[in-house]
């Protein structure tokens, strides 16, 4: 049944999150130094505090300590901390949608015993998913609708009597540097398909290089495995490799980083906003001329239209029976929301910056880095020319191979 | 029609090329990632350059400038922004106010000032208009006295005596000699009561402020300007008292030179990283492989820089087009269309050159990176609602 009420408890963990990004976020965000781009340190104690308010831990389930969030409150959520500070967002949604596929759906009991603790116990405790590799072509691109191999994985894990030898090195992975405990997706000789094994980051032989100039939000580096042990029960299930990853629901996956995009539009749309209201040019505040009042409409039409594809995507997340009765249209609803919201976030920022004049570049003012923050989303990974090419094989109703035998297994 | 370029414009075009390529282009990307916004200026290039006669290019032969005529300036500006758009911009802000002072100066104040502009390698100019509540309004000024400019100059014997302050001024930190608006007469609207004055930098009262830290044209210095009872001598009003903006308007907007020029610059510098972008693209996409192919073998990519090309080869056919009628003294809303235009082209080839580059995972390239940046000043320069209304309004004017 389609119903845009929000349950009363999104409606209050969207004013509360909202509150604290007021309260807590914005002061810190918008201090002139943290406006430069080129300062990517992350405000720490706003990340903490989070924590403490259970952002960390938003999707785990509420029967081991998290709030169990389903996908759509997770992204109301994103929304509104991106629009405080996107980093911030980033860092918080990757723990959080981490902290529900690992500790709900993808440890055993034994491995939760372990690690559940220290997940739940420490505020600081991140979480991170090493599966690119430096090098690695990720793009379907001249394959498109053509069979191709996929990308190999270079880093191997070797038993070795009870333990597993991981060497390898991954490339931009998200949250690398806060990381307490890494999800890594390896080689295992012996196997046909990848496996996850989980290594903590103080591990032997596990080194973290932030990547200072990422384009990507929140904190990510390289991770380097050497000779790096851990126990042979740290290995996860045969399906955990195509879950994390995302290969189980291609392009239908929560929007959790479409809802950051768009949380990073509607801060630089109020920020507007309010200024057409004060700044008083042409004998009367800007909102009151017919130019800059078009421009602030375009802005509203395009988040709004994006957000209801953001909802869409992560309502029928949250409802797969909707994709199989065809309640909702048989597409990457996912996908489909990142192309149109890192288009209509970009415009919006690029037009929200025109209305400051001159301020709209300065770097102590706010607007080019929504209009930064806007780029990074809509290049970070392969970007959109690939993702349009991701919809249209499942327009073409062409089906890759791997992928199909990845959600096989996961069946 | 005959669109050949002269000897002498293809001369200067060849000239302003091998500049750019061998002295510009290898410090462009290290002079754009200096974070601090004071220390991204380098006088070597700007000596450099001078030598060559970017700096005076617009200054009369008879005054020892170059003497060029639009279409040559129109090239070199292309040429030398192709390698650094900021660069290039600070060379071509002189030729903008050396067209003011041949066309507003008196013989006496060129003889001033013209003689020392030109000689000095590191003589830079700059002119001061915009302040912190005065943007839009001195660009589309209304009859509120109240509105606009707000820096006061009071007349005292011989002297004008300045107090207060702009924002954003080009060129204002480094800078040897300023024009600037200023209020003679607050009781009138800013069209009635606003004066120009020549300031030199070293005019007592007169010192910059902080050093703007913009997102885009880094090298390119825009600054505050302070004035505590600074004193102007009466002799360095240009034109008339409140004279100041009464010569801009009509078909051709200020055909005084200053704005004329201004919005064929910004076309023409807009056309130069749109040069840089689809020549990086094309040679990007040809030498990087993909699944085992070149990334040109793909239609999405053959699609996205046939795009690049066709607006920057539509965008120099109006910059040329509009050289040469500034040339034959035909003055229209043209300029300004075609800066408007270049705002939209500029924005989207180097966005599309950002899509065939893609981030690579997580790490951008960049000179991808600096020319988008570069290209988002045209949009509140050049393109802004303001500005094109102020020259769809030429068209009925």
């Amino acid at each position: 049944m389609y119903n845009l009420h929000l349950s009363p408890e999104q409606l209050e963990i969207r004013d509360t999150v909202r509150d604290f990004v007021t309260r807590e976020i914005k002061p810190a965000a918008l201090k002139a130094d943290r406006l430069d781009v080129a300062d990517r340190s992350l405000l720490m104690a706003q990340i903490d505090a989070a924590s403490q308010l259970g952002l960390r831990t938003l999707e785990l389930s509420e029967e081991r300590g998290g709030a169990g969030a389903d996908a759509l409150t997770s992204c109301i959520v994103a929304e509104e901390l991106a629009a405080g500070d996107a980093d911030i967002a980033a860092v918080l949604s990757e723990t959080s949608r981490l902290s529900h596929l690992l500790f709900d759906l993808a440890l055993n009991d034994a491995q939760r015993e372990q690690f559940l603790p220290k997940l739940t116990g420490d505020d600081r405790y991140h979480l991170a998913f090493a599966a690119r590799e430096p090098e690695t072509d990720t793009r379907l691109g001249v394959n498109y609708h053509r069979p191709a191999a996929e990308a190999t994985l270079r880093t191997t894990a070797v038993k070795s009597g009870s333990d597993f030898v991981i060497n390898g090195v991954k490339d931009c992975v998200a949250n690398a540097p806060l990381a307490g405990l890494f999800a890594v997706l390896t080689n295992i000789p012996g196997r046909n398909e990848p496996g996850a094994l989980l290594v903590p980051a103080k591990t032997p032989g596990v080194s973290v290089m932030v990547h200072e100039d990422a384009w990507q939000h929140g904190s990510c580096g390289a991770v380097t495995f050497k000779d790096c042990k851990v126990s042979a029960g740290n290995l996860l299930g045969d399906d955990a490799a195509a879950l994390l990853s995302g290969k189980d629901t291609p392009g239908r996956g929560s929007p959790l980083f479409q809802a950051l995009n768009l949380g990073i539009g509607r801060a630089a749309y109020e920020t507007a906003l309010d200024y057409a209201h004060i700044r008083i040019q042409g004998g009367r505040p800007l909102i009151q001329h017919q130019a800059i009042a078009t421009k602030l409409a375009d802005i509203a039409i395009n988040l709004e239209v994006a957000r209801a594809a953001v909802w869409q995507a992560a309502w029928a997340s949250d409802h797969p029976a909707a994709y199989a009765d065809r309640s909702v249209a048989d597409l990457p609803l996912q996908t489909i929301a990142q192309v149109f919201t890192s288009e209509a976030v970009m415009k919006a920022a690029k037009d929200s910056a025109e209305i400051f004049g001159a301020m709209g570049v300065m770097r102590d003012m706010p607007l080019q880095k929504y209009i930064h923050d806007a780029r990074v989303c809509q290049h970070t990974g392969d970007g959109n020319s690939e993702a349009r090419l991701r919809i249209a094989e499942v327009i073409a109703g062409y089906r890759r191979v791997n992928e199909t035998a990845m959600a096989l297994a996961g069946e | 029609m005959d669109f050949n370029l002269s000897d002498e414009q293809r001369a200067w075009q060849m000239t302003a090329r091998k500049f750019a390529d061998e002295e510009i282009r290898p410090i462009s990307l290290q002079r754009d990632a200096i974070p601090t916004a004071r220390e991204t200026w380098d006088w070597e290039i700007i000596k450099k350059g001078s030598k060559l006669g970017f700096r005076t290019m617009a200054v009369p032969k008879e005054w020892g400038g170059e003497g060029t005529d639009f279409v040559t300036q129109a090239l070199v500006m292309a040429e030398l922004a192709k390698a650094d758009s900021a660069i290039a911009k600070a060379f071509s802000q002189n030729w903008k106010w050396s067209h003011l002072i041949s066309r507003v100066c008196t013989e006496e104040q060129k003889k001033r000032f013209l003689p020392g502009f030109v000689a000095d390698d590191t003589w830079v100019l700059g002119k001061g208009i915009t302040e912190p509540s005065a943007g839009s309004d001195n660009r589309m000024p209304i009859d509120d006295p109240k509105s606009g400019i707000k820096l006061r100059a009071e007349r005292e014997g011989d002297e004008w005596i300045l107090n207060g302050e702009k924002a954003f001024i080009a060129n204002a930190p480094i800078g040897k000699l300023f024009f600037v608006d200023a209020r003679t007469d607050a009781t009138v609207p800013p069209k009635q009561g606003t004066t120009l004055f020549l300031v030199p930098r070293d005019t007592p009262g007169f010192r910059i402020g902080k050093v703007f830290n913009k997102s885009g044209w880094r090298f390119y210095q825009n600054g505050e300007m302070i004035f505590e009872n600074a004193r102007v001598p009466h002799a360095n009003v240009v034109g008339e008292v409140g004279g100041a903006i009464k010569k801009a308007g009509g078909r051709g907007g200020d055909t005084t030179g200053g704005d004329l020029f201004g919005d064929l610059e910004l076309a023409a510098n807009a056309l130069g990283i749109c040069d840089d972008a689809c020549e990086t693209a094309l040679r990007y996409a040809k030498n990087t492989k993909q699944g085992g192919q070149p990334l040109f073998a793909q239609q999405n990519v053959q699609l996205q820089i046939g795009k690049m090309f066709m607006l920057t080869e539509a965008l120099r056919s109006f910059v040329l087009r509009v050289a040469w009628e500034h040339d034959m003294k035909i003055h229209s809303a043209n300029a300004g269309l075609a800066m408007n235009y270049s705002t939209d082209v500029v924005n989207e080839v180097t966005e599309l050159y950002m899509e065939v580059r893609g981030a690579q995972g997580c790490h951008m390239d960049h000179h991808t990176d600096k020319l988008v940046r570069d290209a988002f000043i045209w949009n509140h320069l050049a393109g802004d609602s303001l500005s094109r209304m102020k020259i769809a309004r030429r068209l009925v004017a």
